[in-house]
Parts: structure tokens; C-alpha cells; sequence
């Protein structure tokens, strides 16, 4: 299955193709992929993030589908 | 959600009876509660586990005579001379995953305005969970001296509203100003006002 995943902020360094930047890019993940998995798949450091897939807040362990819209933002320190 | 508020009379009657929790008095949190105050909002729960320090008078709305004093004790003092009728709820707690839901849930609007990333992660997740009708205004990335206009609303999903450049964290080399951080706290009271008043951002 094809899910479009967007990289916020400084994470946008581990999109694969190296070109950073948030726009979305496609990936071809198994069916059954969970939003952890791609998180794991892509090295993303252990830092504190937020999930949205399809424009909604989601978990971590939420299961991706066709189509899917999944963007990982990283809210950084100050206020 | 109804369309916006259209006239003075209904803008004002419809934030005199707005309530908002805002999450950190520090440089965005104390000023964006003058800034909704001001706006007529008269309804704030101010939550920090804080004391004034002399390292918050740069940026923060506290005063040289209030230091020591717990932020929440001294931001309403000064709130209720902007507002004597201001209805204040004062929290003198840290905010946790434990207590987060039972300190906000009442509220109309919940204002993030702490300074930690994982505390700032931690209040979205929770808050975006467990209270998923309240609208949320977050804050992330307004440090440093990068271009004041770098700091944007925007709203990356249903009804929450995410301000700062996103980039800009604190560290070495990226101090906070006051221009910048009040900004960044601007940004989040007039997203909270044009959330109460029926605007969506785009």
C-alpha cells in the first residue's frame, strides 16, 4: 500500500531521499504498517513528537491504510 | 461549528463568556493571558508550578518587586489590575499526564505556553486524546533572532492551532528575546480569539 508521510521540523532530515523539507513524499509500506513502524523503519530519534494521520491526531499505534496522510511534527523547547 | 461572531455587541458577550486554561505563565503564557484579557476575555485558569526568577523579567510579564513570588499569584495580581472583575483560577501545579485532563476539561480553549518539548508533547497528545472538542493553541519554535515574520498560525488539523516557526528551539546561540517570544504569544491569543469568535484558520 502507497501512504504519504510529511517530516516536520527537524526530522524532515531523515526522509530518505535526502532532499529534507516538509512537503510529503509517497511510501510503499506492507499492509498491516503501523505509524510505529514507519517511525522505526525511518530511524526517527526518541524524541518527543505528535502524529496526524489524514489531518486527524492519531497514536502511535495506530494502523496506516491506502491512502493514508501521515505527518510527524516535533515541537521543540521555549516559552 | 456556527460561522463567525458579526457584531461589536456579540464579539464582546461572546468572549466575556469564554473561558480559556493557559498551560505555562512563562514568556508566551503570561502574555498571552494580558493579551486575552484585554480582548474580554474574562475567564482564565492559570496553570505553572513556578516562582518568579530575575532570568524571567527579560520577556516575561512579571516585576522586579514580585520575585519569589509563585508566577500564577503574580500574574493575577497584575491580570486584576487590568481587570478587577477578571474570573481567575489559579493552578500551582506541574502540569502531568495524571492531572492534565481533570485542570483543563471545563475550559472552552486550552493555550500551551510551556517551555519543555516533551511537556509541550505530552499536553498535545493528552489534550488532542482525551479532549479531542476543546480547541488547542500550541506553540513550537521562537527562539533566536531569525525574522519575526517566520512566526505563522497554522492549523494542522481539526481544531488545532500551532504557532512559531517550528524550527527554532532554545539552546546556545538561540536565546529568547522578548520581541520574538511576544510574537509567538500574540499569534496564540488572536488564535484563541478568532477560535472563540467562530474563525477557522485556512
Amino acid at each position: 500500500m502507497d501512504v504519504d508521510v510529511a517530516l516536520f521540523a527537524y526530522l524532515s532530515d531523515y526522509q530518505p531521499d535526502g532532499l529534507g523539507g516538509r512537503s510529503a513524499r509517497a511510501f510503499h509500506l506492507s499492509q498491516g504498517t503501523t505509524v510505529a513502524g514507519v517511525i522505526a523503519d525511518l530511524k526517527l530519534p526518541d524524541q518527543p513528537r505528535i502524529v496526524f494521520v489524514n489531518n486527524r491526531h492519531a497514536d502511535e499505534d495506530a494502523m496506516l491504510h491506502e491512502g493514508d496522510r501521515l505527518a510527524i511534527f516535533p515541537p521543540v523547547a521555549g516559552g | 461549528m456556527a460561522g463567525p461572531v458579526q457584531t461589536d455587541a456579540e464579539m464582546r458577550a461572546t468572549l466575556a463568556a469564554s473561558s480559556v486554561a493557559v498551560i505555562g505563565c512563562g514568556g508566551l503564557g503570561s502574555n498571552v493571558a494580558a493579551m486575552l484579557l484585554r480582548s474580554g476575555v474574562r475567564t482564565l485558569t492559570l496553570i505553572d508550578f513556578d516562582h518568579v526568577e530575575e532570568s524571567n523579567l527579560n520577556r516575561q510579564l512579571y516585576f522586579r518587586d514580585q520575585l519569589g513570588r509563585p508566577k500564577v499569584e503574580a500574574l493575577a495580581e497584575t491580570l486584576l489590575r487590568i481587570d478587577p472583575e477578571a474570573r481567575l483560577t489559579l493552578v500551582r501545579e506541574r502540569v502531568t499526564e495524571a492531572n492534565l485532563v481533570d485542570l483543563v476539561c471545563e475550559v472552552d480553549l486550552i493555550v500551551e505556553a510551556v517551555d519543555g518539548a516533551d511537556t509541550k508533547a505530552m499536553v498535545v497528545n493528552a489534550c488532542m486524546r482525551e479532549l479531542p472538542t476543546t480547541p488547542l493553541v500550541t506553540a513550537s519554535g521562537l527562539a533566536g533572532l531569525e525574522s519575526a515574520n517566520s512566526i505563522v498560525t497554522e492549523r494542522p488539523c481539526e481544531d488545532l492551532y500551532l504557532v512559531g516557526d517550528l524550527t527554532s528551539d532554545v539552546r546556545a546561540g538561540l536565546p529568547l528575546f522578548a520581541s520574538r517570544v511576544m510574537v509567538a504569544a500574540a499569534h496564540q491569543a488572536h488564535a484563541a480569539i478568532r477560535r472563540l469568535l467562530g474563525y477557522v484558520e485556512p
